[in-house]
C-alpha cells in the first residue's frame, strides 16, 4: 500500500556529469567519521560497470513472487579497503619513498570510472548516481529482526534507528541495491535518510543542493505541480532502477537519450544509439522504450523551434524548479 | 494495556526533548546536530581554476566543518539558472585546512632539496634568511637575478599583487604563466590582436549548433557543463570533436574523432566546403576581415602605402575597389592611430576610442577575388591579389574533403556535413580547449577556427564565436590590480617570458630552428629574458603556483636550473612539489582564513572569500608575508650599509631602507582587506552603479562586475566578446585593423604560414604513442590530486589510460604497472584500460605531485620545451611581447612515448 506521503527523487542521467559533488556533499555531512570511509550513502558510478559495492546488482535481495528473496551482504572486497596516505613521513620526516595508497587498491567507489563497455569507436558509458531508493516496499526494513528500519509515514523516508540496530546485517543482504552499509567500528547500519534534518530546516538534501549539473529533482510524489510528479506520472519518462527487484523504488531516472548514434564502418552515422537499448531495458525495464521515444520526440520538437513542456521541465530554468515545494 | 501503552509512548516522546542523564538526546537529534553551525562566511577556492564558484563556509565550535555552494548567483532572464555552482573539489576545500600536507610553521631545509627533512624556524629567522639572500643577490648580482613566480591573478588578486608589488619595488623579474602553461591561444592573438576573450558560459545556451573542439567541459568545466546539456534540451545540436570518446561526447548528438593533432585538416576541410560552396557571408568578409586586402605576388607581402607613395605609411593597406577599379586604402589600420604609450595590457592596440562605424564600407565594393595590377613608387607594375583569392586557391587546391579526410581520419562525407551544418546554423559556436591548443601548431588551428566564425558572421553575436576556455586569465579588476601589483607602472616592471626563461636557464636542448629563432628574437629585443647578459637567476620565490611540478622539461629544470638558485622560497598552504624542493617554506593562510577576491572569464560575478577562522598555527596571508619580508629586507639592507640601490635599466634609485613604507603606501595598504578594497576602489562603476565596498560584497549575493574588454558591458545578458569591432565596427586591434588571417612577417613567410595551412603534429620523438595530458575531473592541476577523498574516488594514485588494443599488444592488463618513456624522461605508473581511448595514445591526467604514487618520474618529465618560432615574433603591429599577451606557448601534446611492462620492484 502506498504511504500517505512519499518523498521522491528524479535524477536526469542526461544532465548528470559524473562530477561526484553529490557523493562528496553527502559524505562530508553524514559519513566523515573514522570507520565510515567505505560508506557512500550517495555514489555516482559509471554504467555499464561493476558499480559500488562491486556487482551490487548480482547479490539477490528484494522480493521474488511477493516474498523476500534471499540475498548476500556485500563482502569487504566489494567495497575495497579505503586508501590511506602517509604524507607526513614523505613531506616532513624525510622518508624517501613516494606516498603509496595503503593498502594498494583492488576496488573503490568509482574504480571503473569512464570504462564502460563496447569497442572503439562504439564504446559507451553513462553516469548513474545512486542513493537509497526509499522504497515503497523496503526489503531492508522487512528483513530487520529488530525493527530498526522504519518507513516514516509522514514522508516515506526509510531511516535506520541506530538505538535499535544490532548490526546483524540482514538489511545489507536484503537491499538489492547495496545501499545499506554497516559501520565496521560501531557495527551499526547506516544509510541515506533523505537528509530529513535539512528538510526540516527548509533545505534540499545535500545531494540535490550540491548538484551543479542541475540533474536532481526532489518533491513529494503526490505534489502534482512538482516536476517529480509530472515527469513520473504525466510524461512517464522517469523510471525506477531495476524494477524487477520488487521493492518499488521512489528514486526515478530519466534514461540517457542524448548521445551519439553508433558509428558505421566508414565513419558515418548509424541508426541506433551507442548505448544499446537492451542495456537500458535490463536496468529500467521495458517501460524505458516508450520513455526514450517520448524524450526523443520532444527534443525533436524543440529542435524544430516548437515549445516542449517536457524539455522545459528537464531544463529547470530556475534552481527552485527542481525542488517542488520542499524548500 | 492500551492506557499503559499510551503512557509509554508519551514518556518516549518526552525523552526526545529532555536530554538523558548522559546528554544523549536521541538519534534524530544527533543527526540534526550534524547540520548545525555557529557561523557562516563566504568562501572561495583560490586555485588555478576557472570556476570562481561562490561558497558558504560553516564553522562550529571554532572548527570549519564544511563548505557548500552558496547557490545565490543572479541569473539572466531567459537563460537557465547557474545555481548551484561548484564541484566535489570545492566541497573538499576544508581538507587543506586540516590535512597532513598543511604547512604550519616556517620551515628551513636540513636535508637535500626534495628530501623532506626540515627544521622549524621562527618567522623572524626565516624572513631574515630570505632577506639576507635577497640583499646579497640584489647588491652583488643585480636585482634582476631575483625571480618571483605566481600565476593566475584573477583567482586571488590580493595574494597575486602582494608578491608582485614586492618584486616591483625590489626590482625582481616577474613571470608569465598563461603562455607557459600552454593555455594562452596564440592563434587568437595572431588573428584578433587580443590576449584572449570569451563569452560567459551562459551564452552557450544561445547557440543553435555547439561544437566542443578539444574541450571536455563535462570533466574540466564542471560548473558550466549544465548549459551544454540544457542547450541540447532546448534544441541545440551538440558536436564533440575529440580523439577519445570523452565525457562530453557522451552528451553530444555527434562525435567526430580525428587522429590526435590532425584537427587542423578537419577545420581546413570545413573551410574548403564553406568557401567552395559559397556558404559564407561576403559582406561580413569584406568588412570585418583582411580578406579583401591586396597582397603583392612578387614579395608575398601586403601592398602598403609606402610601396606606392613617397612618404606613405608602411602600415596602411589596400583593397581593390570594384567600383573605381583601383586600389583604395582601408580605414582603421595601424597607421590610423598610434598605439597609446603605455599600451593596453590585453589588446594589440586600444582601438576602442575609434568612432563607431569606422570599418563600415559605405559605397566601397572591395574585390575578394581576382588578379590586379598596381604601379609602385618606382614605376614598376606588380600583380596583387586579395587575401581571399589566395586563400581560396589554397583551400581548393589542398583541402577538399577528399584530401583533408585522410589527413585527419574523419570521413569526407562527415566533413562536408559538419561544414554545411556549421554554415547553416545561426548562431553556431565553437568552444575550443586545451585539447587542441596545447599542440606545437595549435595556433594555426585557432586561426582557421576564427576564419570559420568570421566568414559565417558568427563573431560578436550571442551564441556564436570561438570561445577558448583554457587558463584563468581574465582579471576583471585589471586597473586596480595593475596599480596594486606594479605601483610605478608596468613599464618599470621586469617581466620574463617563462617558456623562454625556463628553456634558457635550464639549458634544455632545443630544435635547431627554434634555437636560431630564439637567439634572433632575444638579440633584437622582440622577447625578453631576465636576468640579462647571460647571468643566472639567484633567488626564486614561488607561491600560488607549483612551478616545478608543472614544468615542461622537468628533468632539465631539476638538474640544471634548480642548482643555479642560491635560495628557493615557497609560500604555500600545503607542501606541494615545488615547496618540497625548496630551501625555505612559509605557511600561507588557507582560503578560509583570509580575505581575497575571485573572478573568472566564465561568469561576470564577483566572488569573495573572508576569514571563517583565524589562520591556524603560524600561517599568515600573503599580503602580510610580503609586508613583513619588505620590512626585513629594509632592516637587513640598512644594517649592511646598502640602503639604496641604483637600478640602471630604469634609472631608478631603489630605496631598500623604506621598502615597507612603499609596500604599504605609507600605511594605507597594511592588511589584505586594505588591498582588496584598493582593487575595488579602482573599479569603474557604470553610471548609476554604487561603488563596491568589501563589506557589501561579503554581505550580499555575488555582484555583477561590468567589464568592457572587447564589448560594451551589460547587466541583463551574458557578456559576448568582440562587439566593439564586429557590431560597432571599430577597427580590430590588429595591424590591419581587421580580423587578420594573413601575417606577412618574415618569420611567418619563412615558415610558409602567412596563411593558416596544414602542418602535421611534430613527430620528433621516435616512439609510437602520443602522450596526452588533459585536465582531470577530480583535480585542478596538482591541487586536489593528493586529496585522500578524491583519490578514494579513483584508484588511489595517478594512472595512465590506454586502449585495450595498446594494452594487449604490450601484454598489459588493467591496473598493471607500466613504464612510459622517451628520450626526455621516464614514468613508472599504473595503467587503466579504457575502451573509449583511441589506439596510438596514452593519456595521463596532469599533473600529479612528484611524491605521489608513481614509482618513478612525473607527467611532465617526458615533455620537452619546444618553442614555435612564429610565437617569438615581437615586432609586428599587434604581435609584440606583453606579459601573457603574446609569447611562445609551453605546448606539450606532440610528445611521443613508448610504453611497456614494468618489471622492476614495486615498493610496498
Amino acid at each position: 500500500m502506498p504511504h500517505p506521503r512519499q518523498i521522491a527523487f528524479v535524477i536526469d542521467l542526461n544532465k548528470c556529469i559524473g562530477c561526484q559533488a553529490c557523493t562528496v556533499a553527502c559524505k562530508r555531512l553524514w559519513t566523515s567519521e573514522n570507520g565510515q570511509e567505505l560508506m557512500y550513502w550517495c555514489n555516482v558510478e559509471t554504467a555499464p560497470g561493476d558499480g559500488y559495492p562491486r556487482n551490487w546488482a548480482e547479490r539477490g535481495g528484494g522480493y521474488r513472487d511477493g516474498r523476500l528473496a534471499k540475498g548476500r551482504a556485500p563482502a569487504a572486497a566489494d567495497y575495497g579497503v579505503p586508501f590511506r596516505f602517509d604524507y607526513e613521513a614523505r613531506l616532513f620526516e624525510g622518508r624517501r619513498q613516494r606516498v603509496r595508497p595503503t593498502p594498494a587498491g583492488s576496488w573503490s567507489a568509482n574504480w571503473d570510472e569512464d570504462q564502460g563497455r563496447g569497442d572503439y569507436p562504439n564504446a559507451y558509458f553513462f553516469y548513474l548516481p545512486r542513493l537509497c531508493n526509499h522504497c515503497s516496499r523496503p526489503a531492508c526494513a522487512e528483513a530487520c529482526p529488530k525493527d530498526a528500519i522504519v518507513k516514516r509515514p509522514e514522508d516515506g523516508l526509510v531511516v535506520v534507528n541506530p538505538d535499535r540496530c544490532s548490526g546483524d546485517g540482514a538489511c545489507l543482504a536484503a537491499c538489492p541495491y547495496g545501499k545499506v552499509f554497516l559501520d565496521p567500528l560501531t557495527r551499526i547500519a547506516g544509510k541515506c535518510m533523505g537528509c530529513f534534518p535539512r528538510l526540516e530546516q527548509g533545505q534540499a538534501p545535500a545531494c540535490v543542493a550540491s548538484c551543479t549539473g542541475r540533474a536532481m529533482h526532489v518533491a513529494m510524489l503526490d505534489d502534482k505541480a512538482a516536476s517529480v510528479h509530472r515527469l513520473v506520472f504525466e510524461w512517464r519518462v522517469a523510471l525506477p532502477l531495476r524494477p524487477d527487484f520488487g521493492t518499488v523504488p521512489n528514486v526515478f531516472y530519466i534514461p540517457p537519450f542524448l548521445g551519439p548514434l553508433e558509428e558505421t564502418a566508414d565513419g558515418g552515422e548509424g541508426a541506433v544509439p551507442k548505448i544499446p537499448e537492451s542495456h537500458l531495458v535490463e536496468i529500467f525495464g521495458p517501460a524505458v522504450r516508450p520513455a526514450l521515444a517520448t524524450l526523443r520526440a520532444e527534443m525533436a520538437t524543440r529542435q524544430q523551434g516548437r515549445p516542449s513542456d517536457l524539455m522545459d521541465l528537464l531544463i529547470a530554468h530556475r534552481a527552485v524548479d527542481l525542488l517542488g515545494r520542499m524548500v | 494495556m492500551v492506557a499503559a501503552a499510551g503512557g509509554l509512548s508519551l514518556r518516549a516522546l518526552a525523552a526526545t526533548h529532555a536530554p538523558a542523564p548522559n546528554g544523549y538526546r536521541g538519534w534524530r537529534q544527533m543527526l540534526r546536530d550534524r547540520t548545525g553551525f555557529d557561523r557562516r562566511t563566504r568562501g572561495a577556492h583560490l586555485v588555478n581554476c576557472t570556476g570562481a564558484c561562490p561558497h558558504f563556509v560553516y564553522v562550529k565550535d571554532g572548527v570549519v566543518v564544511r563548505s557548500e555552494q552558496s547557490a545565490d548567483l543572479p541569473s539572466f532572464a531567459g537563460l537557465p539558472d547557474s545555481n548551484p555552482r561548484g564541484c566535489a573539489k570545492g566541497i573538499c576545500g576544508v581538507d587543506y585546512l586540516y590535512g597532513a600536507e598543511r604547512l604550519k610553521y616556517p620551515l628551513v631545509r636540513v636535508g637535500e632539496r626534495g628530501e623532506g627533512r626540515w627544521r622549524r624556524a621562527s618567522w623572524d629567522e626565516a624572513l631574515r634568511l630570505i632577506a639576507e639572500k635577497i640583499v646579497t643577490a640584489a647588491v652583488r648580482h643585480g636585482p634582476d637575478t631575483i625571480s618571483v613566480f605566481c600565476p593566475g591573478p584573477a583567482v586571488a588578486p590580493v595574494a597575486f599583487a602582494a608578491g608582485h608589488r614586492f618584486a616591483h619595488l625590489v626590482g625582481a623579474h616577474a613571470h608569465t604563466f598563461f603562455d607557459w602553461y600552454g593555455d594562452h591561444p596564440p592563434g587568437q592573438t595572431q588573428t584578433l590582436g587580443v590576449q584572449c576573450d570569451t563569452a560567459e558560459t551562459a551564452d552557450w545556451y544561445n547557440a543553435r549548433l555547439l561544437i566542443f573542439w578539444g574541450s571536455n567541459p563535462v570533466e574540466t568545466r564542471i560548473p558550466d557543463a549544465h548549459y551544454m546539456v540544457e542547450a541540447a534540451l532546448n534544441g541545440t545540436r551538440l558536436v564533440t570533436i575529440s580523439p577519445d570518446y570523452n565525457d562530453t561526447a557522451t552528451k553530444s548528438h555527434r562525435w567526430l574523432h580525428p587522429k590526435p593533432g590532425t584537427d587542423l585538416a578537419l577545420a581546413l576541410g570545413m573551410a574548403e566546403v564553406i568557401v567552395r560552396e559559397g556558404l559564407y557571408d561576403p559582406a561580413v568578409v569584406a568588412e570585418q576581415t583582411d580578406m579583401p586586402l591586396l597582397v603583392r605576388s612578387d614579395t608575398r607581402r601586403f601592398l602598403r602605402e609606402a610601396d606606392m607613395v613617397d612618404g606613405g605609411a608602411a602600415e596602411r593597406f589596400f583593397a581593390w575597389d570594384r567600383g573605381g577599379q583601383g586600389p583604395v586604402a582601408m580605414k582603421g589600420s595601424w597607421a590610423d592611430a598610434a598605439p597609446p604609450a603605455e599600451g593596453s595590457p590585453f589588446l594589440g592596440r586600444d582601438t576602442r576610442g575609434f568612432p563607431d562605424g569606422t570599418l563600415a564600407l559605405g559605397a566601397l565594393d572591395p574585390a575578394l577575388e581576382g588578379r590586379f595590377h598596381v604601379t609602385l613608387r618606382d614605376g614598376r607594375t606588380v600583380e596583387v591579389r586579395p587575401v581571399f583569392d589566395l586563400y581560396k586557391a589554397e583551400l581548393l587546391e589542398s583541402y577538399s574533403p577528399d584530401k583533408a579526410g585522410p589527413l585527419c581520419g574523419v570521413s569526407p562525407a562527415e566533413i562536408v556535413r559538419l561544414a554545411r551544418d556549421y554554415a547553416a546554423a545561426r548562431p553556431a559556436m565553437i568552444v575550443s580547449g586545451a585539447g587542441i591548443n596545447h599542440w606545437y601548431h595549435g595556433d594555426i588551428l585557432l586561426r582557421v577556427l576564427h576564419f570559420l566564425a568570421a566568414i559565417t558572421g558568427n563573431v560578436g553575436v550571442p551564441g556564436g564565436g570561438v570561445n577558448h576556455y583554457t587558463g584563468q586569465w581574465k582579471s576583471v579588476l585589471l586597473p586596480g590590480l595593475t596599480a596594486l601589483a606594479f605601483p610605478t607602472g608596468t613599464a618599470r616592471q621586469r617581466f620574463c617570458q617563462t617558456t623562454i626563461w625556463t628553456q634558457v636557464h635550464s639549458e634544455a636542448p632545443s630544435p635547431p630552428e627554434s634555437a636560431a629563432a630564439l637567439r634572433h628574437s632575444l638579440e633584437t629585443g622582440q622577447m625578453p629574458l631576465y636576468p640579462k647578459g647571460g647571468r643566472a637567476p639567484r633567488v626564486f620565490i614561488a607561491y600560488r603556483g607549483n612551478f616545478l611540478n608543472q614544468a615542461k622539461g622537468q628533468g632539465h629544470v631539476l638538474r640544471t636550473l634548480w642548482p643555479k638558485f642560491d635560495l628557493i622560497v615557497d609560500i604555500n598552504i600545503r607542501m606541494d612539489t615545488t615547496a618540497l624542493y625548496s630551501d625555505v617554506v612559509l605557511p600561507a593562510a588557507h582560503w578560509y582564513e583570509k580575505t581575497d577576491l575571485n573572478m573568472t572569464e566564465e561568469h561576470g560575478f564577483l566572488v569573495t572569500t573572508e576569514p571563517a577562522i583565524a589562520p591556524l598555527w603560524e600561517a599568515k596571508n600573503e599580503w602580510e608575508i610580503f609586508r613583513l619580508l619588505s620590512a626585513k629586507v629594509a632592516e637587513v639592507a640598512t644594517a649592511r650599509g646598502v640602503p639604496r640601490l641604483v637600478d640602471d635599466e630604469f634609472a631608478w634609485e631603489r630605496d631598500l631602507s623604506s621598502l615597507e613604507e612603499r609596500y604599504t603606501d605609507g600605511g594605507r595598504l597594511v592588511s589584505g582587506e586594505d588591498a582588496a578594497q584598493f582593487l575595488l576602489d579602482h573599479y569603474d562603476p557604470a553610471p548609476g552603479e554604487p561603488p563596491v565596498r568589501l563589506a557589501g560584497v561579503r554581505a550580499d549575493r555575488p555582484r555583477r562586475l561590468l567589464s568592457a574588454f572587447t564589448s560594451p558591458a551589460r547587466h541583463d545578458a551574458p557578456y559576448v566578446p568582440f562587439q566593439y569591432f564586429a557590431g560597432l565596427k571599430k577597427p580590430w586591434p590588429t595591424l590591419t585593423g581587421r580580423q587578420q588571417f594573413y601575417l606577412d612577417h618574415p618569420a611567418f613567410l619563412r615558415a610558409g604560414l602567412e596563411l593558416p595551412v596544414y602542418r602535421a603534429p611534430l613527430d620528433a620523438d621516435p616512439y609510437p604513442l602520443r602522450f596526452n595530458t588533459p585536465h582531470g575531473r577530480l583535480s585542478v592541476h596538482s591541487t586536489w590530486r593528493n586529496n585522500p577523498q578524491m583519490l578514494r574516488l579513483g584508484r588511489g594514485g595517478p594512472v595512465a589510460v590506454v586502449s585495450p588494443a595498446e594494452a594487449k599488444r604490450r601484454g598489459l592488463a588493467d591496473d598493471d604497472w607500466a613504464e612510459i618513456r622517451n628520450d626526455h624522461g621516464r614514468i613508472v605508473c599504473r595503467i587503466k584500460v579504457r575502451p573509449g581511448e583511441p589506439a596510438g595514445r596514452v593519456t595521463m591526467t596532469h599533473a600529479p605531485e612528484l611524491y605521489m604514487d608513481l614509482i618513478e618520474g612525473g607527467a611532465q618529465g617526458v615533455c620537452p620545451i619546444r618553442i614555435n618560432p612564429t610565437q617569438l615574433v615581437g615586432d609586428y603591429g599587434h604581435l609584440v611581447f606583453r606579459p601573457n599577451y603574446y609569447g611562445p606557448s609551453g605546448n606539450q601534446r606532440d610528445v611521443r612515448v613508448e610504453m611497456r611492462r614494468y618489471t622492476g620492484p614495486i615498493p610496498i
